[in-house]
């Protein structure tokens, strides 16, 4: 402590700013940890607020798919013995187009019986404040609100709500208003009620409820009771508690957990390289100072404490300033990442606060602590191992040994050679995660050996160009590898990462417009949603037939979509994937989708006829299916069991998808419904001509919406833009770290280096001539990082289509390097060098020449 | 009428100091083949807000086995909802509500008997008309209520009941019941009084029921008008078709 206080606080009172950019590396990284973990947390814990809030006293939830269950259902649990109330819900989201308010969750009850689950705490302390039941059962356009929302919007008893139904923009009437508590808190208080019936009818739902609520009597075991409804019930029915729902919750977001989990962790790494450097040179530069305390006395341990106790005081400092940016993240990440989820998978919920983890903020603050002091643990060693007499003597201690690089190269080859081992056996998980890592152990260990090559390389050049000023920045490479090579391990980090994310995008966006091409080629497509991927509405397939009757139109496909559960074959439990009921074999012959396993010519013929299914290639992926594997899905008929007749490519949902036979899906689950209309035009007809003409048909009388092709292959590539929007925040982290890097190393360059530079202006260089050198060498050293980040990017981009393809979406992507990105980058971290170059060049000839040469 | 309300669905001769044999005699000096009324409902709440609201009432037979259908004519928000009774001599009854503006009939589930009737202070399953062989009756005591002598009994239910007993009040001299009080596990739910009572096809039938939901503090005043017994009605006025009608 007395150490720490006496030569420490000194040396950080003299290096602020040189503090400060070291600290920075940490802030980053635990900035992006906490602020993408918060932001994923506060999501979560909305989704499971909003899910018990609803859930009320309910103990068992019986669900049976997204398309939900006929009525009957009912019945058959409400005379299941021990169960004393079991109630329908429905729950649907739906746009109020009240300005700034989105959309609003609505709840369908039986208002009869809800009530023996659902506290619904009304205005006025008296549950007449619906304010008459018989007027709110009578008048389906009765809603119940909150009062967060009735104040938003100045909303009293009576006082309308447009809402889009099945029927068109209907105008709503409040006919109470909810006490904000409990129930009325649920998704963020833009909660509206209302009877079920009614629900039924204005969200098309048919005669089906979404899920029962069951209340168990008081002297039965809940588990007992969930046994016997599910005997009563057979197979095709989830009858499990609430929480369930928000573990299906997390495991449709987790594929979006991991990823920002990857690049936090990243950002940790790289800025574990800046601290590593920093200390690196700070040893070096204190050798003198390491040299006196081991001549006083001072024991090798003391010294690593020292060393140790520094980095861990500033990881915490950083970590604490981490804390506070990552907060600020997450308020930004939280309400992107809902409207990602709502956007993607359909999922209603609304974070309306930050759900702030203690534990989780605790852990940032030691991982970044750790990281800092795991970085100090090599420079500690050293410090401490330094020889007092040789200490005492200036210079020579930023090279680096020719044993020293010997040992590197060989721990590099040994790496390598794993790596390159660990690919022959890569199906094995932890075999595959162990060669990424010692692929990028062996780049960092090769650093500083190819940062001395290529130095070597450039000085010719640099020479040429400057003869002073670029032997000057030639030779400070080439003389004080430790110094450079941290920062360029850094940049190199970063720029792999940058390499590998944005072929990781392109690879996914050339794969996906090829699955556009294909799959989406009818010439409209009629919807109940201005998001296609909302299911909260569906049409009769009635339709389908008046849409036929237009002119213009020649073949009308119909789709109908749920997400379902289905057993994973690979990590077990149930996965939430996208079951589509279309006619299969009349889709193919317009969409062939590409095959990757079965017979293409009978797989759509089989499955057409209900005696199999179709899957993604992402499903069989991610879930482990393969050709003849077995499907079991539940349904409210009873859980169907399908072979697998082809796996093919199609990108229609992240989980994946099975394909089925509509008749088959209409049977089962007794729903004709459709999502969907997948039209194609005669040929000559005009599409907009089409769309009017159906728009002038049903517009008036239901909820319709009509999109071109052109139309909707945007859309799919905005909600591709949105996925890789967290992937942009990526980039923008690596270069950022980047760039800071290149600071940190050119401020410790130039302080470093202050007595050179000070014999240089000494003996009548320009001050022009030492700014040129500084940024010459801020240049060299991005170019250093640009051709080694460049270079591992090319692996690092495998690994992570590999890992795409493997863990987080299963998309069998085609190896493209992102040359495009790799120019791009050039004129970038030139830029960026040039600039963090600036500061310290200026410093370096603003400083007083004296203390310059009395520096050390 | 008073029959409508659960215990006043009774018939039968009796022994004056039996109790069985009360309400026995009770159930058959109501019995008719048919009962038709127009009820004029006046629910007043906690705060002393009163709601009014009229339906057409129709019942074919009697007790046990009886069927019948309400349908709300006032106020006009509410008109052609419905509700059909089918009752069971040997179990509870099935109830039907029908919603004509979503065209819809709906099953109201046994558990949901005990729930408020449309906002009045009547549960559904005090709209039960119950057989005498439902309950287990004890004599209590004498009783007089409005200067007339009454016998006071206990009804313990043998089925599933929101009600755990309830004490009845029969008149003497006519048999008819005057007040019914209903208990739970935590005391009195719920108190019925049935007045205003005239002669109609030599039927003694109460003209004016009020309800008092005790917990609540709110009550509910049934009037009957235009009351006619033994009026030619079928089967098929109480079916579900029928009960889809619209108006």
């Amino acid at each position: 402590m007395i150490l720490l206080k006496l030569i420490s606080w000194q040396y950080v009172r003299k290096h602020l700013l040189r503090t400060a950019l070291t600290v920075a590396g940490i802030v980053i990284g635990v900035a992006v940890f906490v602020g993408m973990h918060t932001a994923n947390q506060s999501v979560l814990f909305a989704f499971n607020q909003t899910i018990n809030q609803i859930a009320g006293a309910t103990q068992i939830q019986i669900t049976a798919g997204e398309p939900g269950f006929d009525e009957e259902i009912l019945e058959k649990v409400q005379g299941v013995p021990g169960v004393r109330v079991a109630v329908p819900v429905i729950e649907a989201t739906a746009a109020t187009n009240l300005p700034g308010q989105g959309n609003l969750l609505v709840l369908g009850v039986d208002m009869t019986g809800d009530r023996s689950l659902r506290s619904y705490d009304l205005e006025g302390a008296d549950d007449d404040v619906i304010d008459d039941p018989l007027i709110f059962l009578a008048q389906p356009d009765s809603l119940i609100v909150t009062r967060r929302f009735a104040e938003a919007n100045n909303l009293r008893i009576n006082s309308s709500i447009p809402m889009d139904t099945m029927a068109g923009r209907v105008r709503f009437t409040v006919r109470g208003i909810m006490k904000d508590s409990g129930l009325a808190s649920a998704f963020g208080g833009n909660l509206a009620i209302m009877d079920i019936y009614a629900a039924q009818k204005m969200f098309g739902r048919g005669r089906k409820f979404d899920r029962v609520d069951v209340g168990v009597q008081e002297a039965e075991s809940v588990p007992e009771v969930q046994a016997r409804i599910e005997k009563a019930l057979g197979e095709g029915f989830a009858v499990e508690p609430p929480s369930s729902r928000g573990q299906q919750f997390e495991n449709t977001a987790q594929i979006y957990t991991l990823a920002s989990a990857i690049t936090s962790l990243f950002a940790l790494f790289i800025g574990m390289f800046i601290i590593y450097n920093t200390f690196a040179i700070a040893v070096t530069q204190r050798r003198g100072e390491i040299g006196i305390l081991r001549a006083l006395g001072a024991t090798r341990g003391q010294i690593r404490t020292l060393f140790l106790g520094e980095s861990a005081v500033l990881g915490l400092l950083g970590s604490a300033a981490g804390v506070l940016a990552g907060i600020g993240i997450a308020r930004v990440m939280a309400g992107y990442i809902g409207n990602l989820l709502g956007e993607v998978y359909g999922i209603a919920q609304r974070a309306g606060e930050l759900s702030l983890n203690p534990r989780l903020l605790g852990f940032a603050m030691l991982i970044g602590a750790l990281t800092s002091v795991a970085a100090a643990l090599l420079p500690a060693r050293t410090a401490a191992a330094t020889d007092p007499v040789k200490a005492l003597h200036k210079g020579g201690a930023e090279l680096i040994t020719e044993r020293e690089n010997r040992m590197r190269r060989l721990a590099a080859l040994i790496s390598i050679t794993g790596a390159i081992l660990c690919l022959w056996f890569s199906q094995h998980r932890i075999l595959f995660y162990a060669g990424y890592m010692l692929a990028v152990i062996a780049a960092l260990l090769m650093t500083p050996t190819f940062s001395l090559w290529i130095s070597k390389l450039f000085r010719p050049f640099l020479k040429a160009f400057r003869p002073v000023e670029g032997t000057l920045a030639a030779d400070s490479l080439i003389q004080a590898p430790r110094r450079t090579s941290g920062t360029v391990a850094a940049l190199m980090l970063s720029l792999a990462l940058v390499v590998s994310l944005s072929g990781l995008a392109r690879a996914s966006y050339g794969s996906i417009t090829q699955w556009m091409n294909i799959a989406l080629n009818p010439d409209l497509f009629v919807s109940t949603s201005e998001s296609i991927t909302a299911r909260s509405f569906v049409f009769p397939a009635e339709i389908g037939d008046d849409l036929k009757k237009l002119d213009g139109i020649d073949v009308v496909q119909m789709v109908r979509s749920v997400r379902v559960l289905v057993p994973s074959r690979k990590g077990g439990g149930s996965v939430p994937v996208m079951l589509v009921g279309a006619d299969i074999d009349r889709i193919a012959e317009r969409a062939r989708l590409p095959v990757i396993a079965g017979d293409a010519n009978t797989m759509y013929q089989v499955a057409g006829a209900g005696n199999g299914v179709v899957v993604s290639d992402n499903f069989a992926l991610l879930h482990g299916y393969r050709l003849g594997d077995g499907i079991e899905i539940p349904s409210p008929s009873g859980v169907l069991r399908l072979p697998v007749t082809g796996i093919v490519i199609d990108y229609s949902d992240q989980q994946g998808s099975i394909l089925m036979s509509r008749r088959l899906f209409s049977e089962k689950w007794n729903d004709s419904s459709v999502n969907v209309f997948r039209i194609y035009l005669k040929p000559g007809a005009s599409d907009t001509a089409v769309r009017q003409a159906i728009l002038d048909r049903f517009g008036s009388e239901r909820r319709l919406f009509v999109f071109t092709n052109r139309e909707l292959r945007d859309y799919v590539l905005k909600l591709t833009d949105q996925w890789f929007g967290l992937t942009y925040v990526q980039i923008a982290v690596a270069v950022l770290v980047a760039i800071l890097g290149i600071v940190n190393s050119l401020t410790v360059s130039i302080t470093d280096r202050r007595r050179e530079l000070g014999v240089i202006q000494a003996v009548g260089g320009l001050r022009k001539q030492i700014r040129h050198t500084i940024w010459m060498e801020a240049a060299a050293i991005g170019v250093l990082g640009l051709i080694l980040g460049l270079a591992l990017g090319a692996a690092q981009l495998y690994y992570t289509l590999e890992i795409a393809e493997r863990d987080l979406a299963g998309l069998r992507l085609n190896y493209e390097y992102p040359v495009g990105m790799a120019l791009a980058l050039l004129p970038v971290i030139l830029s960026a060098a040039f600039l963090a170059a600036l500061g310290p060049a200026e410093s370096a000839v603003r400083g007083s020449l004296v203390e310059a040469l009395e520096y050390e | 009428m008073s029959r409508m309300f659960g215990f006043l669905a009774l018939a039968a001769a009796a022994l004056a100091q039996d109790p069985r044999a009360i309400i026995q005699e009770v159930q058959k000096r109501s019995v008719s083949k048919s009962q038709r009324y127009q009820g004029t409902l006046e629910v007043s709440d906690a705060r002393k807000k009163v709601a009014t609201k009229q339906w057409i009432f129709e019942r074919l037979g009697s007790f046990g086995e009886s069927k019948s259908l309400l349908r709300f004519t006032e106020p006009p928000e509410v008109k052609g909802i419905a509700l059909l009774i089918h009752n069971h001599p040997e179990r509870a009854s099935d109830q039907w509500m029908w919603r004509p503006a979503i065209e819809r009939d709906q099953r109201i589930a046994l558990q949901d008997r005990s729930t408020r009737f449309f906002g009045t202070d009547f549960s559904y399953e005090d709209l039960e008309e119950r057989d005498v062989d439902q309950f287990d009756y004890k004599l209590l005591d004498q009783d007089t209520i409005d200067g007339a002598a009454a016998w006071k009994l206990e009804s313990k239910p043998r089925k599933a009941s929101q009600y755990t007993h309830s004490h009845l009040w029969i008149r003497k001299d006519n048999y008819t019941v005057l007040k019914v009080e209903s208990f739970n596990k935590k005391g009195l739910v719920r108190r019925i009084v049935y007045s205003d009572y005239e002669k109609v096809a030599n039927i003694w039938t109460a003209r004016k029921t009020e309800v008092h939901d005790v917990t609540r503090d709110s009550r509910t005043t049934m009037r009957v008008d235009k009351l006619e017994y033994n009026v030619p009605l079928g089967e098929d006025n109480f079916t579900l078709q029928a009960l889809r009608r619209k108006s």
